[in-house]
């Protein structure tokens, strides 16, 4: 499996790097407002074609690039009960702290974990390479913090349970 | 701290300090699984009451809880007990003994509710005991067995206990309100299981554990709840486990506590987690605040009021 | 399922003040102090990152992914060789949340014996909180500990509350002027309907420890130290600031008296040395009436601070809307362990009475006379439960069956999120 992990960043980072392509772009619909268009979704001809990079049917990006934001969702790795409460743990304590990591969005999309949102202001005001890096350090480091987790959850869960039963005699 | 300890620290705290300088007191408290104190001076400040009221209090007098509370604490219940509650001790400051056994007295009145709870735990323990000494039916035919003690500690859980010829059964029913705790508590239970394999705690109670699914000496028992968050936790008890009396008071002492220690690790393992995300989250904000591009030169520009201009976009 | 007693928990830069509400003193009054085990990078290092280096055998800490267990807090924080004493509020302000949560977690479990999924809790914070820190102690609450509910008050507020218990109040109001003097710091907070007026806060440099401290010079500059052995010396300083002192209605008189009749005045006071066991004695003097005087003349102890008191509670309610002054002045409330000297209270309010019947005349003599003041009340409540005043307003509200309702429970938190906490719902407007 590890052998797969490498491509699929290395896609995920070639198409965000491309995709990434941002100009200020007023609304056409409402006057003097400036929204990002792929949440808008009021003009159709500025919006580009989504496009998913998978993994598997577990890991995958959803990249919804338009002419002045771009969307990205992540799917993140959950075999089995454990990881998923971990994971929906994690992400909620993201979002909930979502003021300072500022392209994340507040609320995934349907279907993904984790959504993160770049505006051409992100764009403008930060470096546009060091953003695609923290995109990927982050779905890196979040498989590794959740199996880890698990991890140590387990690792508790038996030293509690051995603490317990060794008060036995 | 890992282990719960058994007995209630306002409690010895409180009459050590009132033991020794008599005062006006009203207080109310609590111990786990909804246990309420009142600890006050009704008539003098030389006279303390204690009461205590236990939810299940009606089916541990059944199984002989009052027997258990006289043994302990004789001469010091309340004549009469205090209303709303279900148990009444009563100290005069005068005549608690001196010294250390002064101390031993407060923490044996600190251990007051597992005390109570201890009740059906000791009639268990004496119930195998006779049994054990009746000979198997010849015929092959079930042997005798104790009767089953219900003892609905909390609103939708409960501690069943059996006593058969060689062993005492004690099942706890769990529940979990929530999904997050329902999934790590299955972790934790998963490893009570699986603990005994290890060689150092061969000697600890079988544990047992199943979800949704009653054991069987439960099953006939009406009422059950049937859903995704209830599970079932079995310990079997070997004779073991109370051969001489102090080890079957350690052995009640700490399975009263197990659905609190439990949670207790449950909930710590959250905030061990809360540790981690937090740590984990700072870290990715240092990955993202890389990214900001200097913003060198020039300086935020304000007005003379301390606002800052935001150029128009 | 039967209520059980909401928790009421006040956790200060100082100490902690944590008990059941319907009491009228907290259970437990403990330092906010955690200590951890030192040669461990603690949790916030994150455990597998900082794999922590074996300690002794047998014990807890040898038990490898349980760390973040091997901890103390309050006391027994400070009796612990091999463990680092961390304070994880800082000005009132929880600094360290590892710490806290975890804190929290002992004071819950091992000192309260709760079950906190049983239980509602009301926790308190100072004026100015920013809304980020609710949200953060929402989310352990809610989600670490599964409590019922909810209720985060400031702590001026509840302060407020505990006054009602004095029999001066006739009416149960949340408008007055709160002066919290704890160890560290004195705050004059004004409050209207509920609600902290936080451009109007002020902070005085003087409080209890100050206060001890000048004890302390007073009885060096008389040469009373000497029979004292220097470990002792604090706290005995501490013992005659809170056994011996009161507050003087005039310093001039008082030095006059004492000078008259000094045996009838000075106390001994007769200490024990606390490792040898050496008896020795000390007269206690002028420290009596000097040492709470720093609150009403800086100026013999700072020389950096030198607004008296009373002329900064008329600043911070000058500073105020105009419209709830006559209520700032009507109700000033003490809290704290440093506001509990004896007659402090007559005597702020009759500085403060003097500063602002002063402000009368003077608009009444710029008017030509033609306008005539009915003149300001001006009162201090002083209380018996003025010491933990915080937890006692704490106590008596959540003990109120309305409580319950102001509260954000559970359900509330998992269909809104931490947010929910940002509003601030104004407890009792109990007319």
């Amino acid at each position: 499996m590890a052998n797969t992990l490498r491509p699929y960043l290395a896609a995920v980072r070639s198409t965000l790097t491309a995709a990434m392509t941002l100009e200020n772009f007023a609304s056409q619909v409402v006057e003097r407002h400036n929204k990002p268009e792929v949440e808008a979704a009021q003009s159709i001809e500025v919006l580009l074609n989504p496009l998913v990079i998978s993994r598997n049917e577990n890991e995958q990006v959803l990249i919804e690039p338009s002419i002045n934001s771009i969307r990205l969702s992540i799917k993140i790795k959950q075999a089995d009960d454990i990881e998923r409460i971990l994971c929906h743990m994690f992400t909620r304590f993201m979002t909930g702290r979502a003021e300072s990591f500022i392209i994340l969005r507040r609320k995934p999309v349907k279907g993904y974990d984790i959504s993160f949102l770049v505006t051409n202001f992100h764009s403008e005001t930060m470096l546009k390479h060091k953003l695609v890096d923290f995109i990927i350090q982050f779905m890196e480091d979040v498989d590794k913090e959740i199996s880890e987790m698990k991890l140590s959850l387990n690792a508790r869960a038996r030293i509690v349970a051995e603490s317990y039963l060794t008060t036995f005699g | 701290m890992i282990l719960l300890e058994s007995h209630n620290v306002i409690i010895e705290n409180t009459l050590t300090e009132k033991f020794q300088k008599p005062s006006a007191l009203d207080v109310q408290f609590v111990d786990y699984d909804g246990v309420r104190f009142h600890l006050s001076t009704p008539e003098r400040k030389s006279v303390l009451l204690l009461s205590m009221n236990i939810r299940c209090w009606e089916e541990l007098v059944k199984y002989g809880a009052q027997d258990v509370i006289q043994r302990e604490y004789g001469k010091w219940i309340a004549p009469s007990v205090e209303p709303e509650y279900n148990v009444s001790l009563q100290f005069d400051t005068d005549q608690v003994p001196e010294g250390e056994e002064r101390a031993a007295f407060i923490h044996s009145v600190a251990l007051m509710k597992r005390n109570a709870l201890a009740a059906p735990f000791e009639r268990a323990f004496l119930k195998q005991y006779q049994l054990e000494s009746i000979p198997a039916p010849i015929d092959g035919s079930a042997r005798e067995e104790g009767e089953l003690m219900q003892i609905h500690y909390r609103d939708e859980e409960a501690i069943y206990i059996r006593a058969s010829h060689d062993r005492v059964t004690v099942i706890f029913s769990t529940m979990f309100k929530e999904e997050t705790d329902r999934i790590t508590g299955r972790v934790f239970l998963q490893e009570f299981v699986d603990a005994r394999r290890l060689p150092s705690i061969q000697n600890a109670p079988q544990v047992l554990y199943s979800n949704r699914e009653p054991p069987l000496e439960i099953r006939h028992l009406s009422g059950l709840k049937d859903t995704e968050d209830v599970g079932y936790v079995t310990f079997v008890l070997f004779p073991r486990h109370f051969a001489t009396p102090d080890t079957a008071a350690a052995t009640i002492s700490r399975i009263q506590l197990f659905r609190d220690y439990l949670h207790y690790h449950i909930k710590c393992s959250k905030a061990y987690m809360h540790s981690r995300m937090r740590h984990r989250v700072t870290e990715f904000l240092k990955v993202l605040n890389r990214a900001k591009m200097e913003t060198a030169g020039e300086k935020e520009r304000k007005t003379i009021t301390g606002r800052s201009l935001r150029s128009f976009r | 399922m039967a209520l059980l007693a909401p928790i009421i928990s006040d956790n200060g830069s100082g100490y902690s003040k944590i008990g059941f509400a319907g009491n009228s003193d907290p259970s437990f009054v403990f330092p906010t102090a955690i200590a951890t085990r030192e040669n461990q990078v603690s949790a916030a290092g994150g455990g597998s990152r900082a794999p922590s280096i074996p300690s002794k055998p047998g014990h807890l800490a040898s038990k490898r992914g349980i760390e973040d267990l091997d901890f103390y807090i309050g006391d027994e924080a400070f009796s612990k060789p091999g463990y680092g004493v961390h304070y994880p509020i800082r000005h009132g302000l929880i600094e360290n949340w590892d710490h806290m949560e975890r804190y929290w977690e002992q004071s819950i479990f091992k000192y309260l014996r709760a079950e906190p999924e049983d239980h509602y809790f009301l926790l308190t914070e100072p004026p100015l909180n920013p809304p980020e820190n609710r949200e953060n102690t929402a989310e352990i609450f809610f989600e670490s500990f599964n409590i019922q509910g909810l209720y985060i008050a400031v702590q001026a507020v509840l302060a407020l509350a505990a006054s009602w218990s004095s029999n001066k109040v006739t009416d149960r109001t949340l408008t007055g002027t709160v002066i919290d003097s704890g160890d560290g710091v004195t705050h004059v907070i004004p409050v209207a309907e509920g609600y902290v007026i936080g451009s109007a806060i002020k902070h005085i440099p003087i409080a209890g420890r100050d206060i001890t401290q000048f004890v302390q010079m007073l009885l060096r500059e008389r040469g009373e130290t000497a029979t004292i052995p220097p470990e002792d010396q604090l706290r005995v300083a501490q013992k005659v600031k809170e056994d011996y002192s009161y507050v003087c209605q005039d310093i001039v008189k008082e030095f006059r008296k004492y000078d008259a009749e000094p045996y009838k005045y000075f106390e001994r006071y007769e200490g024990e040395h606390s490792v040898t066991g050496r008896k020795y004695g000390i007269d206690v003097g002028f420290e009596r009436f000097l040492a709470p005087e720093i609150f009403f003349n800086p100026e013999i102890y700072s020389s950096d601070f030198l607004t008296p008191l009373p002329e900064v509670v008329d600043n911070v309610i000058q500073q105020s809307p105009i419209d709830v002054r006559r209520g700032l002045y009507r109700n000033i409330v003490l809290s704290g362990g440093s506001t509990m000297f004896d007659h402090f209270g007559q005597r702020l309010r009759r500085d403060l009475k003097q500063i602002v019947d002063k402000r009368v005349a003077a608009s009444e003599v710029a008017s030509g006379a033609h306008m005539r003041s009915s003149g300001v009340e001006v009162n201090v409540i002083s209380h018996k439960r003025q010491r933990y005043a915080v937890w006692f307003g704490g106590s008596l509200l959540a003990s109120l069956p309305e409580f319950y309702s102001y509260c954000h429970t559970k359900a509330d938190y998992d269909e809104v999120g931490p947010s929910i906490c940002r509003r601030y719902t104004i407890f009792g407007s109990a007319t």
